[in-house]
């Protein structure tokens, strides 16, 4: 009995082991001959394309079906109307990047899906398709965020919507504390007076801080790069090469500016009574009926500040009170997510999904719609970006093909994990309120540990 | 070549007419039946470990290997500050489920015998554990923040001036010990009152005639009885109390200093990528739970053996 126990354990572990051996294959690559990306024309081309796409997104809120909103439902039905063959199923994902990271790795997951953003760029060629030659877009008449998902020429992601970073404000709040859109503030000092005059002329909290829902407070990371210091070279190429990045600049501007801000709002209590009482959901009708003075937030979070009452017409958007020596303001603009589509779908799948998405960035209004940067250079602002106007919006420019990686290899070196943690950003609010550091303190942790890793994973020369 | 006599010829059995005498049947049907739950242990609990250990000698991230690094990684875990710091937290949960067995034993003892309604409050004090966890979580999270339920609470009883439950330092960390008790306290209870109902009550019986009193009751006949499930249950709550991550994650997300060592384990993982890091944690808490286990282990039979030998010896003497 013994022994045939020993030989049934055995033959379970070999079973298992073979199990896991043909696992990690994945499925094989088929050959792609079809036309590019850029040289599809959507309406024109393979209108008697059949093909079943499963798309995979993060917006779970659009996929509802809801018949008083267009959302994608009605997108793949508009889409329909030029190619009746093709079928569109949409499946949403909360905890998306997480997630989709997880479900990458087995080759059949679908055919469309946002691009997660912990896939590096060089390894974006072991799960998408090359849609086309960066050259082909990239012109000045084209697309906006080309380069986010290319690496070495090849594009592998489309831009969704892109987005600007700056301030979200409720702007009767800010009348009645007598700013109006002229004399917004543009410095931080001049920022904090605001606050401080919302906190002494209104009811409302001067600054909500989304301390509580976590990932909220990772908003504020988005505002160091090209925003704070007006080079586009910076977030993935200049900082992941250079020491204590976080240091104050002494002129009111880079990293150590749109941090202190954060934390002088608080020390000087510019913001809610208690962090982790905030509430995400709740914050959106308290904005939109003035309750809240102005959150620190991505312009992707406009549209739902909108939508979350009946004050729609008082929320503004205002870029980072952070102005350059030169005397100009900067925002950073970016891609959101990216449409990517899977390497291992069949030729047909391609085509239908490149004709999707093209349609989806192109025609469908999507990025004009939720308030976004267009993705088409030919496409217009909407207007909840007008105080943007006659300020410089830059882009992050992508670094060259042999450094591709060296911003998220520092960035997750470091532990920082900048844009995508935000324990780094509530250590400012805790240090506040349980006064264990001091802003200094945190700082010099930071840039200790920046550049332990700039050290770490320094290009050979 | 001649067989030594008086022993039998064992006939000589083909494999197929072995397999169908009684014991041929009963080891075929055991391979069968334990060849499924085999499986799926090895596949989902020892294949991932292996894996996991594996891991932890590379620099990774979850999609790409970079380097074999060898014991670095161990030696990281033990240099950083902050993942034995996480392990202090666990003092505090250590020190809970102390409480939280003692209280569970109480409950148990009073359940027991007949108390009007303790069918419903066995019910009662059991249903949190069904709850999933995560939900737990956001009941406290709104339980306890300033100016929500305790806090109207105790303003209704005269109690203004609340601290901040989930923010100061001094109090935060035995707020959330007291929300895991809530919670796996009915799991105890269960186990205890299974324990004590497996008595023989005839003891009770006759403790009653030498006139002992509930007290010597509970302390001479319950707890020698169920000794073996207060040690389960010990072992279940201090490897708990290691490996805490529900309460702290969802409640306070680690912030204000509740970061336990699973909460360290899960960012450094999953948002800075650190996934061999992770794995070395994970193999350093598995040692560590299985020394504390050993230990208590070795404690149990010290007392075992210092609570019996005088009654081997017999020495009347000694005793006096």
């Amino acid at each position: 009995m013994k022994k045939a126990m020993s030989l049934l354990l055995a033959l379970v572990m070999l079973t298992g082991l073979l199990a896991a051996c043909g696992g990690g294959g994945g499925g094989k690559e088929p050959e792609y001959s079809g036309p590019s990306y850029a040289s599809l024309k959507v309406g024109e081309d393979y209108t008697d394309l059949t093909a079943e796409l499963r798309v995979i997104t993060h917006r779970t809120d659009l996929i509802l079906e809801d018949p008083d909103r267009r959302d994608f439902t009605d997108f793949a039905k508009e889409f329909n109307a030029l190619y009746p063959n093709i079928t569109i199923k949409y499946e949403g994902i909360t905890n998306y990047n997480d997630d989709m990271t997880a479900r990458i790795s087995s080759s059949n997951w679908g055919d469309i899906c946002m691009i997660p953003t912990t896939i590096l760029l060089p390894d974006l060629n072991m799960y998408f398709h090359p849609m086309c030659a960066l050259s082909e877009i990239e012109s000045e008449s084209d697309y906006n965020f080309a380069t986010n998902r290319a690496y070495d020429g090849q594009v592998y992601g489309i831009p969704s919507t892109g987005n600007a970073q700056g301030i979200i404000y409720n702007k009767k709040v800010a009348e009645a504390a007598g700013y109006t859109g002229e004399n917004l503030p543009k410095t931080p000092d001049a920022f904090l007076k605001f606050l401080q005059d919302i906190k002494d002329k209104t009811d409302a909290i001067p600054l909500y801080t989304n301390f509580a829902a976590g990932w909220t407070m990772t908003a504020w990371d988005a505002y160091i790069y090209s925003g704070a210091t007006a080079d586009p070279d910076w977030k993935n190429i200049t900082m992941p090469q250079t020491k204590d990045p976080f240091a104050d600049r002494g002129d009111g501007t880079g990293a150590y500016a749109v941090y202190s801000l954060l934390y002088n709002a608080v020390s000087q209590d510019l913001t809610e009574e208690s962090p982790t009482a905030t509430d995400w959901e709740g914050c959106k009708p308290m904005i939109n009926n003035g309750e809240i003075g102005c959150m620190v937030l991505g312009s992707w979070a406009i549209i739902q500040m909108q939508e979350a009452g009946p004050n729609a017409a008082d929320i503004g958007y205002m870029p980072f009170p952070i102005t350059q020596p030169d005397g100009k303001q900067y925002a950073t603009a970016g891609a959101d997510y990216c449409y990517g589509v899977n390497k291992y779908a069949s030729e047909e799948n391609k085509i239908a999904s490149m004709l999707y998405i093209k349609w989806l960035t192109e025609s469908s209004n999507f990025a004009y719609d939720q308030g976004g940067v267009p993705v088409l250079k030919s496409q217009p602002y909407p207007e909840t970006l007008s105080a943007f106007e006659g300020i410089g919006l830059v882009e992050d420019t992508a670094a060259p093909t042999e450094l591709a990686s060296l911003q998220a290899d520092v960035n997750r070196e470091s532990e920082l994990s900048l844009d995508a943690d935000q324990s780094h950003v509530q250590r400012i609010v805790e240090a506040v309120i349980t006064g264990n550091e001091t802003f200094e303190d945190i700082i010099a942790d930071w840039n200790s540990r920046w550049n332990a890793a700039v050290e770490r994973c320094a290009p050979a020369q | 070549m001649n067989k030594p006599q008086g022993t039998l010829d064992k006939p000589k059995l083909t494999f197929a007419q072995k397999c169908k005498t009684m014991r041929g049947q009963q080891i075929i049907c055991t391979i069968v039946f334990l060849f499924v739950p085999l499986l799926l242990l090895f596949t989902f609990t020892y294949l991932p470990f292996f894996k996991m250990v594996q891991f932890s000698f590379y620099n990774r991230d979850y999609l790409r290997v970079r380097s074999f690094v060898g014991l670095r990684n161990y030696i990281d875990v033990f240099t950083r500050s902050d993942c034995f710091q996480a392990l202090k937290l666990s003092l505090y949960y250590m020190v809970g489920s102390v409480f939280q067995i003692s209280l569970a034993l109480l409950f148990a003892t009073i359940l027991s015998f007949k108390v009007r309604g303790s069918r419903f409050f066995r019910g009662a004090l059991y249903f949190p554990r069904l709850i999933c966890g995560i939900a737990v979580g956001f009941i406290f999270k709104f339980f306890l923040n300033p100016g929500f339920v305790l806090d109207t609470l105790l303003g209704w009883i005269g109690i203004a001036n609340t601290p901040n439950w989930l923010e100061n330092q001094a109090i935060n960390n035995i707020v959330l010990v007291c929300c895991s008790l809530w919670k796996y306290i009915g799991q105890n209870i269960v186990l205890f009152i299974g324990g004590i109902a497996s008595v023989d009550p005839v003891l009770y019986e006759a403790a009653d005639l030498d006139g002992a009193n509930a007290w010597q009751r509970f302390k001479s006949i319950i707890i020698p009885s169920i000794r073996t499930i207060v040690v389960l249950n010990l072992i279940l709550s201090i490897s708990g109390a290691l490996s805490v991550f529900e309460m702290p994650y969802v409640v306070t997300n680690g912030t204000f200093g509740t970061s336990t060592y699973f909460v360290v384990m899960n960012k450094l993982a999953h948002t800075d990528m650190k996934v061999g890091l992770a794995s070395a944690m994970a193999v350093v808490l598995l040692v560590i739970i299985v020394l504390v286990t050993v230990i208590q282990k070795l404690v149990e039979k010290w007392l075992d053996y210092r609570e019996n030998w005088p009654h081997d010896y017999g020495t009347k003497e000694a005793s006096k």
